[in-house]
């Protein structure tokens, strides 16, 4: 019964990027490489930011301070990696457009770049997930559930897998819009980014309040829809344009 | 619509990643479930004795000191004892003893499926508490077992079920690996990254020979080798090729590379010329054409030769590099021993090519090829992050697939038999230290407070 539950858990965090990940990233070898590299380039921004925070744990849990301070300083590493994975990415779509002009193959289409770009923040989403809760879900699988003091409504393990879909979500629709951001040199999405994954990040401090936190915990879900949101409205806009911009050639 | 260039891009470094991936999955899982409550590993529980720690057996009480300097001696042992065993079977090679070669390979598939795979079968049967009785399970078991001995050489066993029982073998080896002592597993990972650096690298080195050996008589390497032919004929072209062009076009010595590409295309257009004149239409308008675009200037020229080597690749459908990275099959018991593997060169599928004629444009596609020790030493690593904890094994499986996707990019820059553990080995120990000794603190500090970012 429990090893259900745990695998429940898991699911619950991981699987609309699973559902994602089969039908869409699966059929394209390339896409695959590329959620590969960016888990692996989360991960190492994740050894470099524990590297330095070393020195400094554990933290108290009582107070929330160095949380706040360790949240930013995080947040605003990843979003600087962010550009330099945009700047990686840029030479990549170079090389390959010179592949497809020696294939005489079509270059990257429009939804070619986003894929690829669904699928640098799918690594990172899935990293996110998988060292954040999924690790800590373990012990999910054993005979018993864990509950925290301060919320004795929801087994711990829930709340981590619900926060982690949220984050999942954050990051994988993140990319694609920072991506069109920085490639239309939109401002708006490019700043919008940061502050959805900041004000997220942020968000999840409430968890230091005691007595029951209800419906809090699922507030950073409520901003990856908004993410979600923002996307379906930036690239469906941009569909849209692009396909206007074909007939009328 | 034309289909985009994604669509053909790293297939077959999927092809070669997927198997590996899967064997360290079941490995992991075998690890999990085993040694939480154990039947298994209480049994286990006096340490076992194997060529592995022939010369220290650790207890968790030794010093650490002791216990370094004895697991470095076990793994100095243990090289030993592979590169003598490696010596011994190249030498059998040279000597022409191929059957000997052959049958011994099917002996230890039949020992390795068998009784360890039987072991672990049964410690499973034990855990889960599956209701069989032994005849059944006797008469599975060898039926499994003799089927995976016959794929082995044979050629007329689906290269799926071939696949399917070389990760079969990979699984139940390393399983069995896991079983060594801490110390002992990391320094012997280490050791075996270096030996298996020298050994294909270094002249003299006995994989290297080995390797030379089988290309000079254009044989199949007698070895327990993964290879990841695609099993349906891929509809182009390019399939093999486009992570070599790819490298190509990115590397800075551009001209200097596609020279050298130009000058094997001849001589494999007029190896082919000779030994079918079906293709030499195709074959004269490629000269043509090269001839034509040597006047043109330099850029261009590179261009258009890549692309005409492609045609040309595409024509014969064979892809020309072809690969190998060194493979070793290991067993516990007694006998390491590590054979290499290997492939084919541009000579050789040119030979394969007047052999075979026109009739199997399709078949001849060779793929890349990763020793059978390769798996298991990954698998190896991957379940001794399992014993301490979850986020270990996916940093060392990160680790270990970006360790193969280099080796595979050097692959198709070099050309050559290259040692698949170093990289991979090197990455996946430095990412299991960092993340045990600088990230755990960090992450369970922040997740167990349900922050998160």
């Amino acid at each position: 019964m429990t090893v259900a539950a745990g695998i429940g858990y898991a699911l619950l965090a991981l699987g609309p990027s699973l559902s994602l990940f089969i039908s869409v990233i699966s059929k394209k070898p390339f896409l695959i490489l590329t959620v590969l590299s960016s888990t692996l380039l989360w991960l190492m921004s994740l050894i470099v930011l524990a590297g330095v925070w070393r020195a400094f744990l554990p933290l108290k849990s009582n107070t929330w301070w160095p949380f706040a301070i360790l949240i930013l300083t995080s947040v605003s590493f990843q979003e600087g990696l962010r550009i330099l994975f945009w700047k990686v990415y840029k030479r990549l779509e170079d090389m390959l457009d010179a592949f497809a002009d020696r294939l005489a193959k079509p270059r990257l289409f429009l939804t070619d770049k986003m894929l690829i770009a669904l699928a640098g923040g799918l690594g990172h989403g899935v990293a996110h997930a998988v060292f954040f809760c999924i690790s800590l879900l373990t012990p999910a699988f054993g005979p018993a559930t864990f509950f925290v003091d301060k919320c004795s409504q929801l087994p711990f393990f829930l709340v981590s897998a619900i926060i982690a879909l949220a984050f999942v979500t954050i990051h994988t629709f993140s990319m694609v819009i920072a991506f069109s951001g920085y490639a239309e040199g939109n401002k708006v999405d490019q700043y919008f980014v940061p502050a959805v994954h900041l004000v997220a990040g942020m968000v999840t401090l409430v968890n230091f309040a005691s007595g029951g936190l209800r419906g809090w915990h699922s507030s950073p879900l409520f901003h990856g829809n908004l993410n979600l949101v923002a996307l379906w409205e930036n690239g469906y806009e941009k569909i849209i344009r692009n396909q206007t911009v074909i007939h009328s050639r | 619509m034309e289909s985009s260039i994604l669509d053909s891009i790293g297939v077959e470094i999927i092809g070669v990643m997927s198997p590996v991936s899967i064997c360290m999955l079941l490995v992991v899982l075998i690890v999990y479930s085993l040694s939480s409550s154990n039947p298994f590993s209480a049994a286990a529980a006096p340490p076992i004795r194997t060529a592995a720690n022939l010369v220290y057996l650790e207890t968790p009480s030794d010093s650490t000191s002791h216990k370094f300097e004895g697991a470095l001696l076990n793994a100095l042992v243990f090289v030993i004892l592979i590169a003598v065993v490696t010596f011994f079977l190249v030498l059998l090679y040279y000597y022409n003893c191929t059957g000997f070669l052959k049958n011994y390979m099917r002996f230890s598939a039949f020992f390795v499926l068998g009784t360890m795979g039987g072991s672990i079968f049964l410690s499973m049967i034990q855990h889960f508490s599956i209701p069989v009785d032994s005849i059944t399970c006797f008469i599975l078991m060898f039926n499994f077992t003799i089927v995976g001995v016959m794929s082995l050489f044979s050629s007329g066993i689906p290269i799926f079920v071939r696949q399917g029982y070389m990760v079969a073998l990979g699984i139940f080896v390393a399983a069995w690996f896991t079983k060594l002592p801490e110390w002992t597993t990391w320094a012997l990972l280490v050791a075996l990254a270096l030996y298996d650096l020298v050994a294909v690298l270094a002249p003299g080195g006995p994989l290297k020979i080995l390797v030379e050996l089988a290309q000079s008589r254009d044989e199949e390497l007698p070895a327990l080798v993964y290879e990841a032919r695609p099993s349906v004929a891929q509809n182009g072209i390019v399939q093999g090729r486009s992570l070599d062009l790819l490298v190509g076009g990115a590397s800075d010595s551009r001209s200097v590379e596609m020279q050298t590409m130009s000058s094997n295309n001849v001589d494999r257009n007029e190896s082919q010329n000779l030994a079918n004149s079906g293709y030499t239409v195709i074959q004269d308008t490629n000269f043509g054409n090269m001839e034509g675009v040597q006047r043109r200037d330099e850029r261009d020229r590179s261009l258009s030769v890549g692309f005409l080597n492609d045609r040309c690749s595409s024509s014969s459908s064979s892809s020309e590099y072809s690969t190998v990275v060194g493979n070793h099959d290991s067993e516990i018991v007694v006998d390491e021993e590590r054979s290499p593997l290997v492939d084919a060169q541009e000579t050789r599928n040119g030979r394969e090519q007047m052999r075979d004629g026109l009739e199997n444009s399709e078949v001849s596609s060779r793929g890349i090829k990763l020793g059978l020790g390769d798996f298991v030493f990954y698998s190896v690593l991957v379940g001794r992050a399992a014993m301490y904890d979850l986020m270990t094994v996916y940093a060392c499986y990160l680790a270990i697939i970006s360790g193969l996707g280099c080796t595979l990019i050097l692959l198709s820059v070099w050309r050559k038999a290259l040692p698949a553990l170093p990289i991979s080995i090197a990455l996946g120990v430095i990412f299991y230290f960092l993340t045990r000794l600088l990230m755990e603190p960090y992450i369970v500090g922040t997740a167990t407070n349900l922050m998160m970012f």
